[in-house]
């Protein structure tokens, strides 16, 4: 009888322990929560983006932590889809009571997820979103990293121009990020005297383009763009080649800036433009250990979802350290307030909590490496002007 | 209009019959199963899959051609349906149409995270056999053409088979009625494992192929396994020839609907077109389904 006794104080006590143990721990760490993209179309792009920024966590850690207390991440996989990233972060906010939110990947997942950040008055430090509608909704609660889409083109559409090139064709797939894409291409256009001879939204799912690149053909447009992302872009140039549809300048979204995309086209992809929001041949504070380190431990170069991701870190940290706290108002304040370089690049949102301060740039496909081309105080390689046509590779 | 150019016709209609043809490669392979043993696969387009990463590796460590890559692939998903069917699907044959689904649906998700854990989910691509060749302004896609004619040899070889063979004559016995094949003196449990077998090796046939045309990733197979069920029901269910037509009908209508009106309404052909079969003729171009 003593012995069951015994046993039964035993199991109690150490159940106490324990519990003891893990609220202390509860208290002790601050908690980071974030859904992003681990399958689904995202998923290479979201896998970079956490990779970033779990190296960000790794390294404060080191320091000794934020505000003396160390930082654990929580994340789940969204599958790419708007409506789980919001679940997520409902579960996320109100199931693990997580201390500070950053962003998903993809600007429609965000446009999701921040609706959640905004009724629970947190703030949500956003890497991998760049649609300006998330900002224009009156939000008070999403601060941005990624310079606004609707301005992703602009060097490109003016480095075409300078070429004397006026017929652009546009396409997008029909989400927030690649539609404000979109706008930014109109708008452009418009400033710069070029005509928008082809226009056309396509769906997330679509993989065949033969038929609008062969209508596509018939307007003889001297500039494709495309506000795609990866699956679609090398989709694209793939079916451009198979239909020989040949223009001085072909430019993509997200898709280039991937190693990816020079894996799956190999020498097709030579000459195809892209727009990126960093590379690791930036100068900016930490970029090179970053990389290095980065190359070191996934075998690769860093893709700027992986600097976005990690600059979200550092971010954060400034904020929380100018906050002195990890409060929602008082980080809010102070994400708003905050102007630095991180190794991302600059960090100064308006007060809508979109970015202002970051420039973006432009990349190029040559030789089977990924060279900035524009603008030329980043550039590691002069643009090379026309692309090559089919026949002549 | 300039779309109205009898140049740009052709062009679509070459892209239709191309794409057309591998559609029908792949639905022919679940159009066989479902005549033989009334199962529904949804795990099809995952089999399609196998063989495209089967290709992949091999072109990614041996250097090899995807068409080359065929010889190889096919044979082996062949022995890899056998398996599943002697395993699995055999338990859910003459039951109840649900458990079927059940047991594929399940297998599908299996495969796919199998998928996903060996190869994550990022989206590759063997880049051969790229571009096209050119009669005049009129272009025919290389990888597509190879495609579209592994396609035709492949399904040909079948029909023949089928027709022609004691073996495929089985085959047809036990699609036809199962008990009375049976009688006769039919292994139907035999016939049922070289049905498996032989469609999983047409969806792997295709994945293969599909290799040089899309990126793909463990993912992919759901638009696939959702068109052929709309080529299957269109062309008729349970037959052969059936999936021919309507994969070759999808092909074509899809390409000019892509061409005359938008790459969104394209994506949607296969369904408005199933809505049309079916108010037209429920049982499909050449359906036997509801037949008996």
């Amino acid at each position: 009888m003593s012995k069951l006794k015994s046993f039964w104080s035993a199991l109690v006590l150490g159940l106490a322990v324990q519990a003891i143990a893990a609220g202390a721990a509860v208290a002790k760490d601050i908690v980071v929560g974030t859904s992003v993209a681990l399958t689904g179309k995202y998923a290479r792009t979201g896998q970079e983006q956490l990779q970033g920024f779990e190296m960000w966590v790794d390294e404060v850690n080191a320091r000794g932590g934020l505000l003396g207390r160390k930082v654990k991440l929580i994340h789940y996989d969204d599958e790419s889809k708007p409506e789980t990233g919001a679940k997520l972060y409902e579960k996320l906010v109100t199931d693990d009571k997580v201390d500070l939110l950053i962003g998903p990947y993809s600007s429609d997942v965000t446009m999701a997820a921040s609706t959640v950040a905004e009724k629970h008055g947190m703030p949500m430090v956003s890497s991998g979103a760049s649609a300006s509608e998330i900002w224009e909704r009156g939000y008070k609660n999403i601060f941005g990293l990624y310079t606004p889409a609707n301005t992703y083109m602009d060097q490109i559409l003016e480095f075409a121009r300078s070429k004397g090139l006026k017929r652009v064709a546009l396409i997008y797939e029909n989400t927030a990020f690649p539609i404000d894409i979109g706008n930014g291409v109109k708008a452009a256009a418009k400033r710069l005297g070029m005509e928008v001879v082809f226009e056309e939204e396509y769906g997330k799912a679509s993989t065949d383009f033969s038929s609008m690149i062969i209508r596509m053909k018939a307007k003889k447009p001297d500039v494709v763009v495309g506000g795609s992302y990866l699956p679609d872009s090398t989709a694209f140039m793939r079916q451009a080649k198979e239909n020989r549809l040949y223009v001085p300048i072909f430019a993509f979204a997200v898709g280039p800036a991937l190693p990816d995309f020079g894996k799956n086209l190999g020498a097709d992809a030579n000459g195809v433009m892209g727009n990126s929001q960093w590379e690791p041949t930036l100068r900016l504070p930490g970029v090179h250990e970053f990389a290095a380190k980065y190359k070191a431990k996934y075998g690769h170069e860093p893709p700027y979802h992986a600097g976005g991701g990690y600059g979200t870190g550092q971010v954060l940290e400034a904020a929380v350290k100018k906050a002195g706290s990890v409060e929602s108002d008082k980080v809010r304040k102070a994400l708003l307030g905050l102007d630095i370089v991180t190794t991302f690049g600059r960090y100064k949102v308006d007060a809508t909590g979109k970015q202002i301060g970051k420039p973006g740039y432009t990349i190029q496909w040559l030789d089977g490496v990924r060279e900035v081309v524009l603008p030329d105080d980043a550039a590691t390689h002069k643009p090379v002007y026309p692309f090559q046509d089919w026949a002549k590779r | 209009m300039e779309l109205l150019d009898p140049v740009i016709l052709l062009q679509f209609l070459i892209g239709g019959l191309l794409a057309g043809a591998l559609y029908a490669l792949l639905a022919c392979g679940l159009n066989l199963v479902f005549g033989v043993m009334r199962v529904i696969n949804v795990a099809h387009a995952e089999f399609m899959l196998i063989g495209a990463f089967i290709a992949y590796v091999l072109y990614k460590w041996l250097g090899l051609h995807p068409v080359v890559a065929l010889l190889v692939t096919v044979p082996a998903v062949f022995l890899l349906g056998v398996v599943v069917q002697r395993l699995l699907i055999e338990r859910v044959v003459g039951r109840p149409l649900l458990t079927s689904l059940l047991a594929t649906y399940a297998l599908s998700i299996i495969l796919v995270n199998l998928g996903l854990l060996i190869f994550a989910s990022d989206y590759r691509a063997v880049p051969v056999m790229q571009g096209s060749l050119a009669f005049g302004d009129i272009v025919i896609p290389k990888p597509r053409a190879a495609a579209a004619l592994v396609s035709i040899v492949i399904t040909v070889s079948v029909y023949l088979f089928l027709g022609r063979t004691r073996l495929g004559k089985a085959i047809r016995a036990v699609s036809e009625h199962a008990q009375v094949a049976q009688i006769c003196g039919i292994d139907v449990v035999r016939i049922r494992m070289l049905t498996f077998g032989l469609a999983a090796a047409m969806a792997a046939a295709a994945g293969v192929m599909l290799t040089m045309i899309y990126s793909f990733s463990p993912e992919s197979g759901a638009d696939f396994t959702q068109k052929c069920f709309a080529i299957i029901i269109i062309g008729g269910m349970g037959n052969f020839l059936g999936a021919l037509y309507g994969g070759i009908l999808l092909g074509v209508v899809e390409s000019f609907v892509g061409g005359f009106v938008s790459t969104q309404w394209a994506e949607a052909t296969a369904y408005l077109l199933l809505v049309l079969v079916l108010l037209i003729r429920p049982t499909g171009l050449t359906g036997i389904a509801d037949a008996r």
